[in-house]
């Protein structure tokens, strides 16, 4: 029995699941990215919110980019770190930060800016309360780190700079799309697929 | 942390240019040690390789 199930309160999105508790493991919409990422991405890639370090490891290994991988997890910072050790094989590497979104990154640094954001909506009352809460859920429109990733991308991005950003149906897909655009970016859906529960598509954004 | 990651990070609070202060390092990357903003002067730890650039009042 949990402590929360002790005090009489509902299990964690972790528990419910009964996986990993603390580090994001990848998934259909990590492979999604990987992919969509791997055909498009040269030069400097940052992935945000990396989890267990498998997008950017695929990246540097399949392209042969610098990457840097960050998460504000420490126990996936060194998660990817560990996997970081097997991306040097085509001259790519993985170098792990960690940090908050954006916001320890200089301006006009990127190439390209790949991000699976946490994007589960979720009931306010049910508190983030442990780091695979705080990768999968993502407040209750499962737009709140899209919105400030959105609001703050458009600044470290290089001049030709591209973004690729997982977007899931159950965070509405038009909503992020208009936020987007407000933020001056063209966006096109380059990969789709549905599952029982929900779309995946990757939006390629660009200024 | 490798050295050149110094042209890509800098503070998460005002966006000014860091310091790198080692403690160690081995022949590829700093290990352990402090990045210290020229502006404000709040300083950010490297620890086991991994610099923690979070804001001070997301630290664990």
């Amino acid at each position: 029995m949990t402590e929360r199930e002790r005090r009489g309160e509902p299990a964690s999105l972790a528990e419910r699941r009964g996986l990993e508790t603390r580090v994001y493991q990848p998934a259909e919409d990590s492979g999604l990215l990987a992919k969509a990422a791997v055909e498009r991405v040269s030069g400097l890639v940052l992935e945000v919110g990396t989890g267990s370090g498998w997008v950017a490891e695929t990246v540097a290994r399949e392209t042969g980019a610098r990457v840097i991988a960050s998460d504000v997890n420490p126990h996936a910072c060194r998660q990817a770190r560990a996997r970081a050790e097997g991306a040097d094989e085509r001259g790519g590497s993985v170098e792990v930060v960690r940090a908050d979104l954006l916001t320890p990154f200089r301006g006009g640094t990127f190439d390209a800016v790949l991000f699976n954001p946490p994007y589960l909506p979720t009931d306010p009352e049910n508190e983030w309360d442990d780091w695979m809460e705080a990768a999968l859920s993502g407040g209750e429109t499962g737009r709140k780190l899209i919105e400030p990733f959105l609001d703050d991308v458009g600044r470290v991005l290089a001049p030709d700079g591209v973004v690729l950003l997982l977007v899931s149906s159950l965070s509405g897909f038009d909503e992020v799309v208009a936020r987007a655009e407000r933020r001056g970016f063209a966006a096109e859906t380059v990969v789709e697929e549905s599952y029982p529960f929900e779309s995946l598509s990757v939006l390629l954004l660009r200024r | 942390m490798k050295e050149s990651l110094m042209d890509i990070i800098c503070c998460p609070m005002d966006k000014h240019d860091l310091e790198l202060e080692v403690d160690d390092r081995n022949d590829e990357e700093v290990l352990a040690g402090t990045l210290v903003c020229t502006e404000c002067g709040e300083r950010y730890p490297i620890e086991d390789g991994i610099p923690n650039l979070l804001p001070p009042d997301m630290r664990d």
